[in-house]
């Protein structure tokens, strides 16, 4: 079978040329996006995934984890007796009000009180050991290097939360926040920080080690529903991780807009891509009507179309794989946060193809010009 | 007219291959109705080199479309090697052009892609043929049209005489019993104009092939086995020419 798709793409590979850098962009481009929404909404859930507890106990109904309020200190017991439960450690969330020591007015942070030892299960991957046991010191706290201009400080500087008075002992890297400024404290610390008298003997959230991390949906629908401790409910980290950045996305509008310029972005590029395409066809239309006059049926022509067609998307899928790994590379390398999953990218590079094959199929439409009774003129 | 007689006792006993019964042909663009082809009878015969002849706008590119089977009589039928055209569908139609009819246009129509030999290659893979069966039948093609030693140039690096050889020789792989030419010499010089036209004799008595030319081009009428000149959608002669005028 002579290779009349391939070699043609080759040889007159400069009129191709324009559909497949419209394949390779569109799938740059939708792969650039899908990283940087991920990426910026991942941060939402930088206190679950940043952590090495495998379940989470928290308010009934918390759309995400910024979102929740205090459930009774009883259910720490209860996680304990559970036989596979190896470790519960508390999570303090406070809404606190920041002021520094410079002119920055107030500034709204989210302060995490955690369990400061070095086997502590909240920021296990985020926090390095060094860094984490200066949070032992009385009223400590840990800010990302992100917000130090935000917050007006410095390292070893001294600021006021809700009134109290704080001083930064050290910066970490990877915990900026949605909506606001993360600052780190030890569960005392940030219990001093908690004015709200209502929160007594109360905590927000309790996190969970497991024996075995693969029994975590068993064992979650086990411990959730026990009414003796108040309204809780118990998720896998998995779970409430999805749903906290789930909520960002949705709730910001962000969804939506991914949505409505990934369609853009694929009409765009079917547009470039079939026109293309229909130029290439309407190029060789005498020569596919000799084919047919010959007796090659339409058929036959139209797969050489489609196979031309997916030989331009897999060549804009190549170059739109290069250059997004490029691009992730030098975005990764200067804290722009981004995160890709194989899942997402194969569907990226999934629509990228589709593209191609829509502008395939009306590439073919142009064949019907293909009729070998207009040669004999 | 000449003799008929001399021209059938030279060639052995040619069998009619190719009939066309009272078709006729008209267009329609708007309000004007055309009519092309006006009750056409003819019979062609088989070994033969036919020559359809006459003014452009004569309807002879119409005729040789309707007895290819590239187009549809309005009325009337046609018999190609035993086959009714007319009651054959689309698809049916490619399967019989597929393996029985081979094309010569006026404009080469090769893919610029490909090499002499892939071209004549392309067709036959749809015959069904083994790779080694059709790259053997593409290169005794390109052989016999006297391409031997260029079947691996594309069609940028041949001249219009060579690319036309090309285009035979990728109708005549296929071993086709009819084969139609349209105004094949139209776009070359005279040298390779008689190249062409000597090839396409050779064809039709070499393979016994069918071989109908159409042609306003004076210079082939010598070459033909038989000369059919058309004016105004209706033959107007039917004639050998003389044997003085006709090549070796």
């Amino acid at each position: 079978m002579v290779a009349l798709a391939r070699k043609t793409l080759v040889y007159e590979w400069r009129r191709f040329l324009p559909a497949i850098v419209a394949v390779g962009f569109s799938g740059l481009l939708q792969l650039l996006q899908a990283a940087l929404v991920l990426g910026i909404f991942g941060s939402a859930a930088v206190y679950i995934t940043g952590s090495s507890g495998d379940l989470w106990a928290g308010y009934p109904g918390t759309q995400s984890v910024n979102l929740g309020r205090s459930i009774d200190a009883g259910v720490e017991m209860r996680l304990r007796m559970d036989p596979d439960v190896t470790a519960v450690e508390p999570f303090h969330w406070v809404d606190a009000d920041w002021r520094g020591p410079s002119d920055t007015g107030g500034v709204s942070v989210f302060v995490s009180g955690i369990n400061a030892r070095p086997d502590g299960l909240m920021f296990a991957h985020a926090l390095p050991l060094s860094l984490r046991a200066r949070l032992n010191e009385p009223d400590a706290v840990i800010v990302d290097r992100a917000d130090l201009e935000n917050l007006g400080v410095g390292v070893g500087d001294t600021a006021v939360i809700n009134g109290h008075r704080v001083r930064v002992v050290g910066v970490s890297s990877g915990l900026r926040a949605l909506g606001g400024v993360n600052v780190v404290a030890s569960l005392a610390t940030a219990a001093t920080l908690d004015t709200d008298p209502s929160n007594a003997n109360r905590m927000t959230y309790f996190v969970a080690k497991l024996r075995d991390p693969a029994l975590a949906t068993d064992v979650a629908a086990r411990l959730r529903g026990d009414r003796a401790f108040g309204s809780y409910d118990v998720w896998t980290a998995r779970d409430f991780a999805r749903r906290s950045q789930l909520y960002w996305i949705l709730d910001t509008g962000a969804g939506a807009g991914v949505l409505f310029l990934a369609g853009i972005v694929f009409l765009v590029g079917a547009v470039i891509t079939s026109q293309t395409l229909i130029a290439a066809v309407i190029g060789s239309v005498r020569e596919y009507a000799t084919l047919n006059a010959l007796g090659v049926g339409v058929g036959a022509l139209r797969k050489v179309v489609m196979e031309q067609a997916f030989w331009v998307g897999a060549l804009g899928l190549i170059g739109s794989s290069v250059l997004g790994a490029i691009a992730l590379a030098i975005a990764r390398a200067r804290n722009v946060p981004v995160s890709l999953g194989p899942w997402t990218t194969a569907v990226c590079l999934l629509l990228c193809m589709s593209l191609a094959i829509v502008s395939g199929l009306a590439a073919m439409r142009s064949l019907h010009r293909a009729d070998p009774a207009t040669l004999l003129r | 007219m000449s003799q008929p007689m001399s021209s059938l006792a030279s060639s052995p006993a040619p069998s009619i291959s190719l009939q066309a019964r009272n078709i006729s042909k008209s267009f329609s663009t708007g309000p004007i109705h055309n009519t092309v082809l006006h009750d056409l009878t003819l019979d062609i015969r088989a070994g033969e080199l036919t020559l359809i002849s006459g003014p452009s706008g004569c309807g002879k590119s119409t005729l040789l479309a309707i007895l290819s089977g590239l187009q549809r009589a309005d009325s009337g039928e046609v018999v190609a090697l035993g086959e009714d055209l007319g009651k054959l569908n689309q698809r049916a139609l490619e399967r019989f052009r597929l393996l029985h009819t081979g094309f010569v246009f006026q404009g080469f129509n090769l893919f610029p892609a490909l090499n002499a030999l892939e071209q004549v290659e392309l067709p036959l893979s749809y015959l069904g043929l083994t790779p080694g069966e059709a790259r053997r039948r593409a290169q005794a093609s390109l052989e016999e049209v006297g391409l031997g030693p260029r079947m691996g140039l594309r069609p940028s690096e041949l001249s219009g005489g060579e690319k036309q050889r090309v285009a035979i020789a990728r109708a005549l792989a296929k071993d086709p019993g009819l084969l139609f030419a349209d105004e094949p010499t139209s776009a070359l010089d005279a040298a390779n104009g008689q190249i062409i036209i000597d090839i396409l004799h050779r064809i039709a008595r070499g393979h016994g092939t069918t071989v109908l030319c159409v042609s306003h081009d004076p210079r082939l009428v010598g070459h033909a086995d038989r000369v059919l000149a058309m004016e105004d959608g209706r033959i107007l002669s039917d004639r050998v020419p003389t044997p003085a005028s006709a090549p070796t």
